[in-house]
């Protein structure tokens, strides 16, 4: 009975104290820092406070393990109280930037299992100097160089340069592994890696005087596309070393001992410098370097749609793959397709070089004779700092049988017809016959001779209606004149009765009135009664002719039985004549 | 006598330069196409020109591949004799040569009647028409005054009549070709490629560009800069040109 309490007291006990100690279990992560550079080590170690089985590290993604796991395990006793620890300790050393989280580590303790919490790690670029006093590092900071030649740091845009990083060592560290951790990228500038293919060590290779092996690792062209300060990123690799310690062996020689480095370089600025604005031709389409140009044409006669082609050739070394060709202008009867772009370019280390062309596919519509004119081609060249201009040489195609250029309608009528073209469509031949004359003949148009021509017959015309008006008519005899005088006179009066021709009653009224008023006018007589006697008389004794008085009268005595024996048969117009004959014998007379 | 010495001087000189014409066909013919325009080169020197000289000049121009020349002297030719049938055709394989196509635009009817109206006679030919219905209008009118017979008379103040209304017509023909062949300077451009700005200065966008052979029409200048207009209507100003005038 005693014996099994005293057992269920000891398994109370223990089931107690393991409580107790479970309690206490402590299982925590330490990093050494939480933020380093790529080049940099990180230690790890996992404490526990009591011995567990089943460790599992976390997987370290990110990091390489350098060393490890190392184990160390301390006891104490102080004042009775026992103390236990037990540490995994591991040396990391990053793979990548940016931030990175260390998992979880597992660990079983008295068929517990426990966790650490992640810790993240910030890893930043490589730093100049790592901070880890590994032994190591001395040596090989002195024996190890990782260089990058850069071939211009001051280039122009567009100006190709390379970076060839090498890697120099020397005894007594030989390297048995290198691993990149960081490719630079070259974001502003178009890149181009040179296969370097396999890694040979030269080993008569010089650093600084001094004779090294040396490892080309890479070969960058670039060609910079913005002016300005331009960074380039650092190379980094990591190299598994084998150094000797200071420890010797049985023999005296120096055991070796593997270790890790991790080396950067190429962090340089370079300083792209603008092309000249100074001069800068119009038309420079961005070509920079050294180049010939020359167009370049397949056939030079052809018949008429069929095609030619023009090839506009850049040979050279420089931005071969980085600026357009100039345009081929043609006369614009031809009809032209898009260039066809080819490129045969090899990059080296000294920069792109090759050839660039444009085939442009020309067909001829009409025939003829076509030039095709100079092309010009402009670059920079980085070696004379100028600007230089090649111009091909002016080319000129033969067209021959073919629709000649004019109306398109013509050409189809031709071609739905299928006329059979005579030959005249050729190009004429010059003519050789002509009849020179003077270029600079005086303009007949508002020349003197013109004006003189214009107004002298105007004054010729003005100057003989004058003279017959005046002079002529001054000589004239005074009979011709007074006729006319009694024409007038008799016009005017008579002028009335020659309105009433058709009626026969008023003409002679008018008439009758028109002689009465004539002799009225002219003897300068008052209204009186005028008879046919003493008009007769009044006459006569004016001195006119007998007859003209007789022959008045009788025009008078017409009228008077016209008047009043109308429908007689009468000639009015003999009347109207006679009468004005009369009044001009009459005033002849007087 | 002085007369007669400066009929034979004058003479003499005509001679020379067909002399000079008919050594550049032959120098032409031979396929000396330089010589043949230096020859031609020197009628024109000797004040001496025609149409056919022209002809030739542009033609040995063509053979030596200058387009401006070449199109400038066609259009010279043209001038003086616009329907010869070689010279169109010449002057059509000419044009293929240059870069540029304008596509004229389209005359209205009655720019086409007034056009083909002016281009019946020279302005030479005009004026002396002109001339001719003022005397005959005086003439007639004169015979008109001075005849005694009715009929002759009638028919005289007719003819003199309608002569003045021929006059009426003609004259003012005569003095608007005249302004338009004052005011419509044509040119050709030599210079290999020129761009048409559009203020004259160079601070305004470039319109177009133009290459040789082009046919253009000044309109006015300012310091080194002269307005231009070509076939299509478009307009613009061109800064140190290379032309030459089609009127000289």
């Amino acid at each position: 009975m005693n014996q099994i309490l005293t057992s269920r007291v000891l398994v109370v006990f223990l089931f107690i104290s393991t409580f107790i100690v479970q309690a206490q279990v402590s299982f925590d992560i330490k990093v050494s820092k939480k933020r380093l550079g790529l080049n940099e080590r990180l230690r790890v170690d996992f404490v526990m406070n009591e011995n567990g089985d089943n460790f599992n590290p976390p997987s370290f993604k990110g990091f390489q393990v350098v060393s490890g796991p190392q184990q160390a395990v301390s006891r104490s006793w102080v004042n009775g109280m026992q103390s236990f620890s037990k540490t995994y300790t591991y040396f990391l050393t990053p793979k990548l930037k940016g931030k990175i989280t260390l998992d979880q580590a597992q660990i079983t303790i008295n068929r517990e299992v426990y966790k650490t919490s992640p810790v993240i790690i910030e890893v930043t670029e490589a730093v100049e100097k790592p901070n880890d006093p590994n032994n190591i590092d001395y040596i090989t900071d002195e024996n190890i160089k990782l260089v990058a030649e850069i071939s211009n740091s001051n280039p122009y845009l567009n100006e190709g340069i390379s970076v060839v990083y090498k890697l120099y060592f020397r005894n007594p560290i030989s390297i048995s592994d290198v691993q990149e951790l960081e490719s630079p990228g070259y974001g502003d500038f178009w890149s181009h890696l040179i296969k370097v293919g396999q890694v040979r060590v030269n080993n008569k290779g010089q650093y600084n005087g001094e004779s090294y092996n040396e490892v080309v690792w890479r070969k960058v062209v670039l060609y910079p596309q913005k002016t300005g300060k331009l960074n380039l990123e650092p190379l980094t690799l990591n190299l598994s070393l084998t150094v000797p310690s200071s420890r010797r062996d049985l023999f005296g020689r120096r055991i070796m001992t593997q270790g890790q480095k991790t080396i950067s370089a190429g962090r340089r600025v370079i300083n792209v410098k603008p092309l000249p604005e100074k001069n800068q031709p119009a038309g420079f389409t961005g070509a920079v370097g050294q180049f010939d140009f020359d167009v370049i044409l397949d056939k030079d006669a052809l018949k008429a749609t069929e095609s030619f082609q023009a090839t506009l050739k850049v040979r050279g070394n420089g931005n071969l793959k980085l600026f357009k060709l100039p345009k081929i202008n043609v006369p614009n009867t031809l009809e032209v397709y898009e260039p066809e772009h080819k490129e045969n370019v090899k990059i080296k280390l000294s920069g792109m070089g090759g050839t660039v062309e444009d085939t442009y596919t020309i067909v001829p519509k009409y025939q003829g004779r076509y030039p095709i004119p100079a092309v010009e081609f402009l670059y920079f060249d980085p070696k004379t700092k100028s600007y230089k201009s090649v111009r091909s040489q002016d080319l000129l195609v033969d067209v021959f049988d073919g629709p000649i250029a004019g109306d398109a309608q013509e050409v189809a009528a031709n071609l739905t017809k299928q006329l059979v073209q005579a030959s005249d469509t050729a190009f004429r031949f010059i003519l050789l016959d002509t009849k020179l004359s003077p270029i600079k003949t005086p303009s007949f148009w508002k020349s003197k001779l013109f004006w003189i021509l214009l107004v002298l017959p105007i004054l010729l015309l003005l100057f003989t209606f004058l003279f017959k008006r005046f002079v002529l008519g001054r000589s004239e005899d005074s009979a011709s004149k007074k006729q006319r005088e009694a024409q007038y006179l008799a016009r005017k009066y008579l002028s009335s009765a020659k309105k009433a021709f058709h009626d026969q009653v008023a003409f002679y009224e008018a008439l009758e009135r028109a002689l009465h008023n004539y002799l009225k006018a002219k003897l300068k007589i008052e209204t009186i009664e005028l008879s046919k006697d003493k008009i007769e008389s009044l006459l006569l004794d004016k001195k006119v002719k007998a007859q003209t008085a007789l022959d008045f009268v009788s025009v008078i005595e017409n009228c008077e039985l016209a008047r009043y024996a109308p429908g007689r048969s009468v000639s009015v117009k003999r009347d109207y004549e006679k009468a004005s004959s009369i009044i001009a014998s009459i005033d002849r007379q007087l | 006598m002085a007369i007669l010495m400066m009929n034979f001087l004058f003479a003499s000189a005509q001679d020379s330069s067909e002399k000079l014409f008919i050594e550049g066909n032959t120098a032409y013919n031979d396929g000396d196409f330089a010589k043949a325009v230096s020859f031609y080169e020197q009628t024109l020197e000797e004040g001496q020109h025609s149409a056919a000289l022209y002809f030739n000049l542009g033609n040995a121009f063509y053979r030596l591949n200058n387009v401006a020349e070449s199109i400038y002297y066609f259009e010279k030719a043209n001038q003086l004799d616009p329907d010869n049938e070689d010279l169109n055709i010449n002057s059509a394989f000419a044009q293929n040569m240059t870069i540029d196509a304008i596509e004229a635009i389209p005359k209205s009817q009655l720019v086409q009647i007034q056009q083909s109206i002016f281009s019946l006679f020279s302005l030479s030919v005009w004026s002396k028409i002109t001339i001719i219905w003022i005397w005959l209008f005086v003439l007639f009118f004169l015979a008109y005054l001075f005849l005694k017979a009715t009929q002759l008379k009638r028919i005289f103040f007719f003819i003199s009549l309608l002569s003045l209304i021929l006059f009426m017509i003609t004259f003012p023909i005569t003095f608007s070709v005249d302004q338009q062949q004052k005011n419509t300077q044509y040119a050709i451009l030599f210079s290999s490629r020129a761009d048409i700005w559009s203020e004259p200065n160079q601070r305004g966008e470039i319109q177009f560009v133009l290459h040789e052979g082009t046919k253009i029409q000044l309109l006015e200048s300012l310091e080194e800069w002269n307005k231009i207009r070509i076939a299509n209507g478009s307009e613009g100003w061109i800064k140190n040109a290379n032309f030459r005038s089609l009127t000289d």
